[in-house]
């Protein structure tokens, strides 16, 4: 059989279109099981750089080959060896190419490649300082263009490397650097229809809020978007009364005013419980969410909430609060 | 008898030899008794100073006298020196007569105060050991082993001042590029005096903001306003139902839902960044720090930007949203921060609001 397969992987570089073809058809079959995989990875070194020559072609060898390499990559060890033969820089290459016809498939790619810190440092360009970061913003800036409406989401997945870079240091710093302004065009994306789009970014934010302790004032002060995209999923289902709107800025008063769609995926309401816990944890944090009125909503958000696990998430909050100085509302000022 | 010598040629004869023997002893007694002509001088008071240091240099270009004799000019030409104040001269005869006499321990003694008076610590610092090194039990050098040791610590302690003073400006300096503010000159100084923001431990920036009510030209202070506060929560502070009503506001027209907030659009042009480190380090330890040159290029804050004042009186006035916090009013594009925040307050039950809408009134 070891032949025999050697032979299909041959058939990858084949002249013949014909064959490439059938050949790149069954191997992204194959990837599709569990036997299959194992069978193919023993050729790795001959398979990963034959599919990703396949990439640049036509749409009917460039599509399963793409399937192909995203299941491979969900296996760490054929992960690494992708990244370790560049497989970011290729993707993002393919990806901005117009007219590329794979480019769901080579976000998801990227998603799984992201898994590990290798790939990530490969996704954030660390080695050069020239680029650095520039790979996440073009990532970014399609990820706000396109759109759930469009039908055919091919940036949907974005998120999700998001949220795998946002776990690594120095891709929150880059994701929280104010000169680059990236954190602000992704909280919006917080309000899309998108279940995945809506998970990527609360995951993402979740994870940057990590950073509070030494960058609180890059989220604070973003707070017209963070507190909404933060508070709102976690703010129950009733119509607020006026005097705890007033107390609110508009975007957060508002929004709490009227009827509005309850968050249902209970991760979200703790991804955003979290956050905010981490927020919290800082003196600035706290007074930041007093200003707000943040409290009363979370208060208000904990009678509707029935899901323990979420419960328990308010109330690790509710204890920082009363533990932490309570009674933080304005200074006191001097008059002349 | 034949004074001169032939180049190269040696004494021959033992009048020769003779001759400059008493040639040398000549000089040798010249040179002894000009020391003792100086040290008569120094006794002798402040005016004679100078003839003192004619002497003993007069002394010393005799060259004939052994290196130790010669150290003991040259430490007393230093102390004369020292006296008459020309340390740095001072400094360099202590040295030179510690070179010929390393145990000359009064040279040790007037090369550390000519070090101390020249502010050069390290010198004085080392010179002393030296000196005790040579004599363990000198009380004189000990005691001013200890004034060097006090003055290293003092000036170390301003140097820690000065430097965290800078670090502090700088601080401030890039939180505010990074929040694109921008910062123009000071406004009202006799009001603000040199009151600054500060940065917390959190990195949020606390400032200082003047109210002016426009009717009276009036001023209230709100020394902590956090960036990330709200200005309603402010305001229900000031204008409370328990706290009294503005002395001047006799009508209490000034009620917490009748007044608005205001600030001046384009009021100026934006400082560059080394004028905007200037003021922050101003009244602080490192208000006399030196800064580097201003690079043409890295103006830093917008400095090229000179918004003009608008013409347009109408929209000289901005109005401020209470129910937005202090950071995003600053960011507001026709915002120049006359170094602190500056909100004008008005009634709109006041007769006055009618005059301060319609443009017409300004703060001169």
């Amino acid at each position: 059989m070891a032949t025999e397969m050697e032979e299909l992987v041959g058939f990858l570089s084949s002249p013949s279109p014909p064959v490439k073809k059938a050949a790149v058809d069954i191997v992204c079959g194959l990837t599709g099981s569990e036997d299959g995989l194992q069978s193919l990875a023993t050729f790795a070194n001959i398979l990963l750089p034959s599919l990703v020559r396949l990439l640049s072609e036509t749409k009917e060898v460039s599509q399963p080959a793409a399937e192909g390499l995203v299941n491979l990559s969900q296996n760490s060890n054929m992960a690494s060896k992708m990244v370790t033969i560049g497989m970011v820089k290729t993707a993002m290459d393919l990806l901005y190419k117009p007219d590329t016809s794979i480019t769901r498939l080579l976000v998801m790619l990227l998603v799984n490649l992201t898994q590990s810190d290798a790939g990530i440092a490969s996704l954030l360009q660390t080695g050069d300082e020239k680029v650095q970061g520039l790979y996440v913003m073009k990532l970014v800036r399609s990820f706000c263009r396109s759109s759930n409406e469009s039908g055919d989401d091919s940036f949907e997945h974005v998120g999700s490397i998001l949220v795998n870079i946002s776990k690594n240091e120095a891709g929150r710093k880059i994701l929280l650097d104010p000169k680059r302004g990236l954190l602000k065009q992704i909280i919006r994306q917080f309000d899309s229809s998108s279940p995945l789009r809506k998970k990527g970014v609360s995951g993402t934010i979740r994870n940057c809020c990590f950073e509070a302790e030494n960058q609180l004032q890059n989220l604070l002060l973003v707070s017209e978007f963070l507190w909404p995209a933060l508070l709102l999923p976690v703010a129950g289902h009733k119509i607020y009364a006026e005097q705890d709107t007033v107390k609110m800025p508009p975007e957060l008063g508002t929004a709490l005013s009227i009827d509005r769609e309850p968050v249902d995926d209970p991760e979200i309401r703790i991804q955003a419980l979290e956050a905010i816990y981490l927020i919290v944890l800082q003196e600035a944090g706290r007074r930041a969410l007093w200003s707000v009125n943040g409290p009363r909503i979370l208060q208000v958000g904990y009678e509707d909430e029935e899901d323990p696990k979420v419960m328990e998430a308010y109330e690790r909050i509710g204890s920082l609060l009363v533990h932490g100085n309570g009674t933080e509302e304005s200074t006191a000022e001097a008059t002349k | 008898m034949a004074l001169w010598m032939e180049k190269g040629s040696q004494p021959q004869t033992e009048s020769e030899i003779a001759d400059l023997d008493a040639i040398a002893a000549l000089k040798e007694s010249a040179a002894l008794e000009l020391k003792e002509k100086g040290n008569e001088f120094v006794k002798l008071g402040k005016k004679h100073y100078l003839e003192a240091i004619d002497c003993y240099t007069r002394a010393i270009n005799q060259k004939v006298l052994s290196d130790s004799e010669n150290s003991v000019l040259f430490a007393n030409r230093a102390h004369v020196n020292l006296l008459l104040g020309n340390h740095r001269r001072a400094l360099t005869d202590a040295e030179e007569a510690i070179n010929l006499c390393p145990t000359n321990v009064k040279a040790f003694y007037r090369a550390v105060k000519a070090s101390l008076s020249l502010n050069l610590l390290n010198e004085a610092k080392m010179y002393c050991e030296n000196g005790l090194e040579k004599d363990p039990s000198n009380e004189e050098l000990k005691k001013l082993a200890r004034k060097v040791e006090s003055n290293i610590i003092e000036h170390q302690s301003h140097e820690a001042e000065v430097s965290n003073a800078v670090t502090v400006a700088k601080g401030l300096v890039s939180a505010i590029e990074a929040r694109k503010l921008k910062m123009g000159k000071a406004m009202y100084r006799e009001l603000t005096g040199l009151k600054k923001p500060v940065l917390d431990k959190d990195n949020i920036l606390h400032w200082p903001v003047l109210l002016l009510y426009a009717e009276v030209m009036s001023s209230d202070f709100i020394e902590d306003f956090c960036e990330t506060d709200m200005f309603s929560a402010h305001l229900d502070l000031i204008f409370s139902e328990d706290s009294p009503p503005l002395p001047w506001d006799t009508e209490n027209k000034y009620t917490r839902d009748a007044i608005e907030l205001y600030y001046e659009a384009c009021s100026g042009t934006c400082l560059s960044t080394a004028k905007l480190l200037q003021y922050f380090l101003e009244g602080t330890a490192g208000a006399n720090v030196e800064l580097p040159c201003e690079d043409e290029n890295t103006t830093g804050i917008s400095s090229s930007t000179t918004i003009s004042a608008g013409d347009d009186s109408a929209s000289k006035w901005i109005r401020v949203n209470e129910r937005r916090t202090l950071h995003d009013v600053l960011r507001e594009s026709r915002f120049i921060i006359p170094e602190i925040p500056v909100f004008f307050v008005v009634s709109r039950r006041s007769s006055f609001y009618q005059v301060f809408k319609s443009g017409k009134w300004s703060p001169q």
